[in-house]
């Protein structure tokens, strides 16, 4: 711990304020960890039975996935303090008929600034 | 004398890195298969490989080795060209899984929209895509007709999404030469953000072939060039971290040269050797994941890569930069080792003496 600080303050004095981000000559810049991981499932309302192939989408962004047959979704999205996802039925009567819905999550700072920030959504989907 | 006040606390920041040997910064030859055929391929990639893709769990293992894991570590997905992989969205979230990062270098040929938003939600951080001159330049260089209609595609894509820490690279060479402004602008109108230059190392497919090597005037002209891109600002433009360039350290890069390989870089190789960037000398190599813990390794030998003074040998036994440089990039190390391979600070002092 003490051969750390020793480090960072030689490595503060080199005045490159960057002395510790690099990248391999043929490797990618470093990752900052500017994202956070969305899980969850969607149930129907009147069953409560899972329900597959409902799109899950970010509200203003191209990112999307859709539900599995345990009715669970999960993808990683830009770290924001708050965020609309969006849940449409895509595929009509295939897996039953549903009404859409956006909820609008907002995103504690304790989360934002956890190691692994991640928030999971029970979403329950009316049957039309 | 600010400048060598800086220079001397640097190597003082280098020495207590080596002393720290902290892994930040992992490659994974996650295969060595290749769509494309490059002119100027330091790997001699091809389509039909002779090694098999390294299964995930192999990899997983090795990885699990890893105690208290950097805050900043990241594994590069490279190859080969990694986006051949079918699990390539698996492999993310099984890092990610592990409270660790990944990114990925690519040459762009399959990154459409659907890959680009499979690989965001699997985690994807930093990516990297090459781009070789203007179409017919690019295409010429990468052996194939269709490739600059592609990396368009995925460039304009990566650039679109803010989440991505994301930079193209250029393999300098004589022919994209003459169209590096132009390269500039067109990085500029797409959106992107960061842009790294190299010049081609003499090893695989590129050794022989004499339209790969800048002449030491159209390096000089090189570094100028960067300089000059940099006091513009519209694009953060920088040489790649591959060599020493003396007079124009810190006026092409952020920081001082400082090769990390074995330091903070490691690499699991498509065989399972244990090194450090894929492009240095396989002889370098340390253990095998499937013989060897691979953090075991990391941590008790390299002894190569932490104290270089055996390449104090050949142009470098005498040169009044050494402590700067150390040998320059350790991929310049090849074969016999009795000399490096280029030496990037002799070429700007031959132009500047003329």
């Amino acid at each position: 711990m003490k051969r750390d600080w020793k480090r960072k303050i030689i490595g503060g004095l080199c005045l490159t304020s960057i002395a510790f981000v690099f990248q391999a000559c043929y490797g990618t810049p470093q990752d900052f960890g500017n994202d956070l991981l969305i899980e969850g499932q969607v149930t129907s309302k009147n069953t409560g039975l899972p329900v597959k192939g409902i799109k899950v989408s970010v509200a203003d962004q191209e990112q999307y996935t859709n539900t599995d047959e345990n009715g669970k979704f999960s993808f990683y999205m830009e770290k924001l303090s708050s965020t609309r996802i969006k849940f449409t039925d895509v595929d009509s009567t295939k897996n039953g008929l549903f009404s859409n819905k956006d909820t609008l999550i907002v995103i504690k700072d304790s989360i934002l600034t956890s190691r692994k920030p991640k928030v999971y959504l029970n979403i329950e989907l009316e049957n039309k | 004398m600010l400048t060598t006040l800086k220079r001397a606390l640097f190597r003082e920041f280098k020495k207590a890195e080596i002393r720290h040997h902290e892994l930040n910064y992992l490659f994974w030859e996650c295969t060595t298969r290749c769509n494309l055929n490059c002119r100027h391929c330091g790997s001699d990639c091809s389509k039909d490989s002779n090694y098999k893709d390294m299964p995930l769990e192999d990899f997983l293992k090795a990885l699990d080795t890893i105690e208290s894991p950097a805050e900043n570590f990241t594994v590069v997905l490279t190859g080969g060209e990694p986006l051949l992989r079918k699990d390539i969205e698996l492999c993310g979230r099984e890092i990610r899984k592990r409270g660790m990062r990944w990114s990925m270098v690519s040459n762009g040929y399959l990154y459409d929209k659907e890959k680009h938003i499979s690989l965001l939600n699997a985690g994807l951080g930093a990516l990297t895509i090459s781009i070789d001159g203007l179409e017919s330049s690019h295409n010429w260089l990468r052996n194939n007709d269709r490739s600059f209609e592609k990396v368009d595609i995925a460039i304009g894509l990566a650039a679109s999404s803010s989440r991505l820490n994301f930079d193209v690279v250029t393999c300098v060479n004589k022919r994209n030469f003459q169209e590096l402004e132009e390269i500039r602008d067109y990085l500029i109108h797409k959106g992107v953000k960061s842009w790294r230059l190299f010049t081609i190392v003499p090893i695989g497919r590129a050794k022989d072939d004499a339209e790969m090597f800048l002449t030491d005037t159209q390096f000089k002209a090189l570094m100028d060039f960067i300089c000059e891109s940099r006091k513009r600002n519209d694009i953060d433009v920088k040489f790649s971290c591959e060599g020493f360039v003396g007079k124009y350290e810190l006026k092409v890069r952020d920081s001082n040269f400082f090769c990390r390989a074995g330091i903070n870089i490691g690499s699991i190789l498509i065989d399972g050797s244990i090194s450090a960037c894929p492009n240095i000398d396989r002889s370098f190599t340390q253990g095998n994941i499937y013989n060897d813990n691979f953090f075991s390794i990391w941590q008790t030998k390299y002894a190569l890569f932490r104290d270089r003074s055996w390449t104090k040998t050949g142009k470098c036994a005498e040169c009044k930069d050494y402590k700067d440089c150390e040998g320059n990039g350790f991929h310049y190390w090849q074969g016999e080792k009795k000399d490096v391979l280029v030496c990037h600070n002799e070429r700007i002092e031959k132009m500047t003496n003329c």
